[in-house]
């Protein structure tokens, strides 16, 4: 293991290797990787693997939208030898409330004031799009063909390879377990294998996040959520787009293997960095898709697991130079989207280090948000 | 082969029932598995294997495998291997990975 970096970033998920690969392809050298695990092993191998534009804020319209159509040419920029497997079979939205349709007429303003083309749709319109929907259920819908969902393992290996060949060296099952701090500046990192002397860390542990910032005494305003998750058995293709709704709570959609994977949320989730399996979240996910898409309910499941939310006050990214701790970035907090948000962290986070012009303003999603009551609200999360 | 004795377990054989395997008449017995059956009558392949087509037959025997997958009365991914013959099902080969209707 090198014992000297410019920059050592922490965590090696979407996040962890789109930064790595945004700053070396602007061309910054000597930067480090060190992942406590295997690469992907953190939230975003366990994800939902979605990606929407169909958002409430005009940031996060164009976020999302530079997001899309990065994976549309993902395969061909990263030079990957693979397939990140980009569906853009579109998301369904569903409502069951009046308020919820409303929201989804003013979100659509925003998005097409973004050059996004979502619309409204009909029940009877989404029932020719997902048979099995149970729309007796539902009072209206939104679509989006252009999102859609990717492989999260493959996008992330197509990150991971490409920064390799310009030079990233990673490190697994490396857990970073200090962090050196004198006068006020990051001088270097602590590992379970050694010591790395670097200026400069980017803290890209999602769940993990708030522990790595301790490490130079800073609080992070976040907390971790477990989120669950299934997946059927594989049958001919039968649905399009990802089916998802707030108030019903649930995604789904079918894999271009043929099996379903699906979540929902629950408040009762525990908040800590526990990812075992519940049999109430078996039972709650059941009851919901008997109920919105009955067809499906009839398929076995082959496996459930869980993953962690690392959660913000207003469910959103941090990206930040952290004040206070001079070569401290984060790159934290995403509360259940940071998947299809990876090509802007990256690029965020490689212009900010390298104080570069930025590409994207991300300059709503400082820090310093939380303590001057600044927060940004986003209305369509999940 | 029919299996007759076992170390641990007995086989209640019911009376003979018909069935149909890809629309052809058969015979089995009540109590016995679907798989149980059609091994008996000498039908080695029960599924194809989804990417290259190739024979698979009958192999774990306890619902553990999915290698005896099977159409019955319309319904795919049925594990043959311990779902129970009844009288009159049409037992299919099944092509890919099933429709659910
Ligand atoms: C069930 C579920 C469904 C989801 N669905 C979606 C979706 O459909 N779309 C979407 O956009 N997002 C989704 N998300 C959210 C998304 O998965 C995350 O926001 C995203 O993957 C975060 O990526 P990351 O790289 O920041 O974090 P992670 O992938 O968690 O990576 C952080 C890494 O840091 C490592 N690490 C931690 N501590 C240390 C240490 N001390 N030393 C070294 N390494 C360390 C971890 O091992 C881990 O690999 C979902 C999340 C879950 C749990
Ligand atoms: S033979 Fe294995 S599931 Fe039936």
């Amino acid at each position: 293991m090198k014992n000297k970096a410019d920059i050592v970033i922490i965590g090696a998920g979407m996040s962890g290797c789109s930064i790595a690969y945004n700053l070396a392809v602007r061309g910054a050298k000597n930067i480090v990787v060190l992942e406590k695990s295997f690469i992907c092993s953190g939230s975003t191998g366990a994800c939902g693997a979605g990606f929407r534009m169909q958002w409430g804020t005009e940031m996060n319209c164009r976020m999302s939208k530079f997001s899309t159509e990065f994976f549309e040419h993902a395969n061909d920029i990263l030079e990957y030898d693979g397939d990140i497997e980009l569906r853009q079979s579109g998301y369904l939205m569903i409502a069951d409330t009046e308020k919820e349709l409303t929201q989804f007429r003013k979100n659509i303003e925003v998005q097409h004031a973004c050059g996004i083309p979502s619309r409204m749709m009909s029940l009877e319109e989404a029932k020719e799009l997902v048979p099995h929907l149970n729309t007796d259920i539902l009072s209206g819908a939104a679509y989006c063909q252009k999102d859609g969902f990717l492989n999260p393992h493959k996008t992330t290996d197509a990150f991971y390879k490409a920064a390799k060949r310009l030079g990233v060296e990673f490190y697994t099952f490396t857990e970073v377990t200090g962090i050196k701090v004198e006068h006020g500046r990051i001088v270097g990192v602590e590992t379970n294998k050694g010591y790395i002397e670097t200026p400069i860390v980017v803290n890209a542990a999602n769940a993990w996040s708030q522990g790595i910032a301790k490490m130079v005494g800073v609080e992070l305003p976040l907390y971790s959520e477990r989120h669950q998750i299934l997946v059927t058995e594989p049958v001919e293709h039968m649905q399009d787009p990802m089916v998802m709704a707030f108030n019903l709570n649930l995604y789904v959609q079918q894999t271009p293997h043929g099996s379903f994977i699906m979540g929902r949320s629950d408040s009762g989730e525990p908040r800590d960095l526990r990812r075992t399996s519940s049999w109430h979240f078996l039972e709650e996910m059941a009851k919901t898709i008997d109920n919105v898409l009955p067809l499906i309910g009839k398929l076995r499941v082959i496996r459930q697991w869980a993953g962690l939310y690392n959660m913000s006050p207003d469910r959103q990214p941090i990206y930040d130079k952290v004040e206070g701790v001079e070569g401290f970035y984060v790159a934290v907090g995403f509360s259940g989207h940071g998947f299809m948000f990876g090509p802007v962290t990256g690029t965020v986070m490689s212009e900010m280090i390298l104080g570069m012009e930025p590409t994207i303003d991300a300059s709503r999603l400082k820090l310093s948000r939380f303590a001057e009551g600044n927060l940004f609200t986003e209305p369509s999360v999940v | 082969m029919r299996i007759t004795q076992h170390p641990i377990l007995t086989f209640e054989r019911g009376k003979e029932i018909n069935f149909t395997f890809n629309g052809q008449p058969m015979k089995g017995y009540e109590g016995e598995t679907i798989a149980a059956a059609l091994h008996a009558a000498g039908v080695k392949v029960l599924a194809k294997s989804l990417e290259k087509h190739r024979p698979r037959g009958f192999y774990c025997a306890i619902g553990n495998c999915a290698s005896c997958q099977m159409v019955v009365d319309g319904e795919p991914n049925v594990r043959t291997c311990i779902t129970l013959l009844r009288e009159g099902m049409a037992v299919e080969t099944q092509e890919g990975k099933g429709t659910i209707k």
